[in-house]
């Protein structure tokens, strides 16, 4: 049974009335444990894969299945998934504890074993002794971790988590980012993490899911998708980058904007487009004076446009030719010029 | 600075007529004078012993609590539907059609049941149901106002969605959420709908038929005599009004707990 999906989405389409807006011919799985987090733009569909999930909006086509069972036509409170909205909906006439023992007293579970089960969930999102406030005396993060236990409590098939990152404020987030990982760990339950943020999504994920448009571009895991994006859409959208048009040059030269640049061996014929994708960290800035250094392959010789100073690091645009690169660099020194190392090169599909 | 002056001013411009009642309805003589002389229970006594008075009281008191426990009754349901509505489009036509009453002089509504009601075929006008039909459309906006307010500062609909995920059917939603985390506002619409039927005076005057006159119909014969007698009488209508808003909204807060314990 190990190999069983905890959550199987299989062909599912839905499209709001109207418009052209929904999700088109989607599948995903997501192993027991896993945490799959689903990136993309806004109105990309990430949200509308959540509720199809969760059974609040019915699947046009195709099947939801959890744990192997067929749920596609399965009520919203049959189907056992804990949710945490972005809001986090807590009930604000209720006590912390009464909130995460709700599941359970739906469930008719006895008044002291819902009131110990909920105390437990609360020590183990870090919240013990907070049982008795109301959710209004607590703080987003703290709000975060109630919505967090109250859908873990009832021991749920799988745990949706909707944008839950959005309503905290910088420093918090990074510390729930953290929490949510590994309480996710801890219960060992499978998730999926909606998010426009990519830094949650490198930094959270086991797979990323990006959406676009209602349809699934690629499922890899973070260094993979970071590594070998399927297309510029990914990869502008996971990490910055440099992409550049050109037309093959040679079997191992294509020329850009920049300049013509040599690349890893390729097949392509002589004059094809291409779309070259270079991410700024792979980019070696030269400092000095540009006259004294020995001309190398792909160095070009630069001037720099826009200077961003992050401390530990800069992001730098250059113009280089007739185009622009951005790199990123830990250097304090004048840039004059810059070395794109051959295979930091790749080739990404013409769209 | 000068708003402290133009707050107390408009506080005292509040008060003074409520203070001279009070004054008024204690005064033994008050005639050409700035304040009454001599002090007496007497005015109180002429009140409460007199026959129209008592019925109006109970009247009034009746009409009120009936047209309270319409407007929750009704109100509540309604307040649910337009919230819901998925349509922009309709709910702000809905919310235009449930406030048009707010904007309809009282008058207009009691001529249309004049008319209407008393006709051969629908002969009911001076009848107490009727008068509570006529408060319920002048008060139900103001609780429909409030509730669907506090419906969309919660969040109804995504605590609704959370306690279904969670497992809760609709009976338990409505009788877990809906009702307990509306309660603040049920209550305060309650208070609104109870002081202003107490208090309604131009429909009341036309529709109510002479047996169940209410308070405030009643109150307008008072002024045409002694004037300690219609002080006393006013105030009696001021403690009515608080009194009833009071009950009302106790009544429905004892309502939000007993459900908020069932489990």
């Amino acid at each position: 049974m190990s190999d069983t999906p905890s959550v199987r989405i299989a062909n599912t389409s839905f499209s709001y009335p109207g418009g052209k807006a929904g999700i088109f011919d989607l599948s995903l799985d997501i192993a027991p444990g896993e945490l799959v987090v689903c990136i993309g733009p806004s109105g990309c569909g990430k949200t509308t894969l959540l509720k199809l999930i969760a059974g609040f909006l019915p699947c046009a086509s195709g099947h939801v299945l959890l744990d192997g069972e067929d749920v596609t036509g399965v009520a919203v409170r049959e189907r056992q998934c804990g949710i945490v909205f972005q809001s986090y909906a807590l009930f604000p006439h209720m006590r912390v504890w009464e909130n995460v023992a709700y599941p359970l007293r739906v469930r008719d579970v006895p008044l002291a074993e819902r009131r110990r089960r909920a105390e437990a969930m609360l020590e183990m999102v870090g919240l013990s002794g907070y049982g008795e406030r109301l959710p209004a005396a607590l703080s987003g993060g703290q709000q975060q971790r109630v919505a967090l236990a109250r859908a873990l409590v009832f021991d749920p098939r799988v745990l949706l988590l909707d944008e839950p990152l959005s309503a905290l404020d910088a420093a918090t987030r990074l510390s729930m980012r953290d929490e949510i990982r590994r309480i996710q760990k801890q219960q060992n339950i499978a998730s999926l993490l909606i998010t426009h943020d990519q830094d949650e999504a490198l930094s959270l994920a086991d797979r990323i899911a990006i959406l676009r448009e209602g349809r699934l571009i690629q499922v890899a895991p973070p260094k993979e998708m970071y590594d070998k994006p399927a297309d510029a859409f990914v990869a502008g959208f996971i990490g910055r980058a440099n992409l550049l048009d050109g037309t093959v040059a040679s079997p191992d030269t294509v020329d850009t904007p920049i300049g013509r640049i040599a690349t890893p061996g390729h097949e392509l014929p002589n004059g094809a487009a291409v779309r070259l994708l270079v991410r700024p960290e792979k980019i070696v800035p030269v400092t000095g004076d540009p006259a004294s250094a020995p001309p190398g392959e792909n160095h070009f010789a630069a001037k720099v446009i826009h200077d961003r100073f992050f401390g530990a690091s800069r992001e730098i645009e250059l113009a280089v030719g007739e185009g622009v690169v951005k790199i990123d660099t830990a250097t304090r020194e004048d840039i004059s010029c810059v070395h794109i190392p051959r295979d930091a090169v790749q080739f990404l599909p013409v769209t | 600075m000068l708003s402290r002056w133009v707050t107390v001013a408009y506080l005292a411009y509040l008060a003074l007529p409520i203070a001279l009642l009070f004054t008024g309805s204690f005064g033994d003589l008050w005639l050409n004078t700035l304040l009454p002389t001599g002090f007496t229970f007497r005015w109180y006594q002429e009140v409460a012993a007199d026959p129209s008075f008592r019925r109006a009281f109970s009247a009034s008191l009746s009409v009120a609590l009936a047209t309270s426990a319409a407007c929750l009754a009704i109100g509540l349901p309604l307040a649910y539907a337009v919230y819901r509505t998925p349509n922009p489009k309709v709910r702000a036509a809905a919310r235009v059609l449930y406030q048009l009453p707010v904007a309809l002089p009282p008058l207009v509504l009691a001529f249309g049941f004049i008319l209407v009601f008393s006709s051969d075929t629908l002969p009911w006008l001076g009848s107490i149901w009727l008068l509570i039909a006529g408060h319920i459309v002048l008060c139900l906006p103001y609780f429909l106002q409030t509730v669907v307010a506090d419906m969309q500062r919660l969040g109804l609909r995504a605590l609704e969605d959370a306690a279904e995920s969670l497992g809760s059917s609709g009976p338990q939603r409505f009788l877990h959420i809906v009702v307990p985390a509306l309660r603040h506002s049920m209550l305060s619409g309650l208070i609104v709908v109870t002081a202003l039927s107490i208090g309604e005076f131009q429909f009341s005057n036309l529709v109510s038929g002479f047996l169940n006159r209410t308070y405030p119909v009643v109150l307008l014969q008072a002024f045409y005599g002694a004037t300690g007698f219609a002080c006393a009488a006013t105030v009696i209508l001021l403690l009515l009004a608080l009194v009833a808003s009071f009950s009302a909204a106790y009544s429905a807060r004892g309502a939000a707990r007993t459900s908020m314990a069932g489990s």
